[in-house]
């Protein structure tokens, strides 16, 4: 097999853009996406190329799904959990969405699907910080290490819950 | 449910309006996509991630259907009469809209 190379992702949440021109930029040079990565994306040596990237987030897609994106030019490179698709296309190729309205469902699709996790997880953080200051010694340590572990799941929902509230936001202004 | 839903609000989006309007003979997406472009002389295309996401909704409203006969990767599909009523409503809708234009560019002189 040929070289490859590790690179790292900013959070495709929020650095969805510049991950793809990144990629797109590595393309040209002759490192081509091979697939995901931990936290990042792997790509192989091959020859330079002027390729456009695109993400796409769908859960659970049908054949007919990745017939579509052929149809059109999009090779299918890699998926993760059949939810986060990336496709690549030479520069020029008709964009993936060609309309505001459904853009904005991708983005509300997975602003929803971080809202199931971050809005239980904003809940039982704030009852578990609270119950620690109420309970005695052992049962409020507890506690305190629950609420820290319910805080991190926040974050990591939070975060890109606001990530794709912002985004969706700036969409409608346009 | 997202808001400004134009299809729960009874209007169809542009790139709705193009595949019913294409679906009133049954096709596959791809068809469809070959079909609107040729149509519109390649003025309207539609992404791929676009017509994915409105197929399935206009399937949800039951604007389409699936025809028989299955084949997972080469799904086909037909507007429903309830389909075709909504885009009659449409074709009307966008018929006054452009004689609401007209007249305005007639008086003023513009055309």
């Amino acid at each position: 097999m040929g070289e490859t190379k590790y690179v790292p992702s900013g959070g495709l949440a929020f650095t969805e853009e510049q991950d793809m021109k990144k990629l797109s930029d590595y393309a040209k040079e002759g490192w081509i996406l091979a697939g995901f990565a931990p936290l990042g994306y792997k790509l192989i040596k091959g020859t330079p190329q002027n390729l456009i990237y695109c993400v796409d987030y769908h859960k659970d897609v049908d054949e007919e799904y990745f017939s579509l994106f052929e149809a059109a030019g999009w090779a299918h490179i890699c998926s993760q959990g059949n939810e986060i698709h990336i496709f690549s296309a030479p520069a020029g190729t008709t964009p993936i969405y060609s309309d505001k309205e459904t853009l904005m469902e991708k983005y509300e699709r997975e602003k929803r699907q971080m809202g199931k996790w971050a809005v239980p997880f904003l809940i039982a953080t704030l009852v578990f910080f609270f119950l620690s200051g109420m309970l005695p010694k052992i049962l409020g340590i507890v506690s305190m290490v629950l609420g820290l572990i319910c805080f991190i799941v926040l974050i990591f929902s939070g975060l890109p819950y606001l990530a794709y509230l912002v985004k969706l936001n700036k969409l409608r202004k346009q | 449910m997202p808001r400004n839903d134009s299809l729960e609000m009874g209007e169809l989006t542009d790139t709705a309006y193009y595949i019913l309007l294409s679906l009133v003979e049954a096709k596959h997406g791809y068809l469809i996509m070959k079909f609107i472009e040729d149509l519109t002389d390649h003025q309207f295309t539609i992404g791929p991630a676009s017509m994915y996401t409105t197929i399935k909704k206009l399937l949800s409203s039951e604007l389409i259907q699936l025809c028989a006969d299955e084949d997972e990767k080469r799904k086909t599909y037909i507007a429903t009469d309830k389909g075709m009523e909504l885009l009659k409503k449409e074709v009307e809708r966008r018929r006054i809209m452009v004689q609401h234009a007209e007249q305005i560019f007639k008086s003023k002189g513009v055309l």
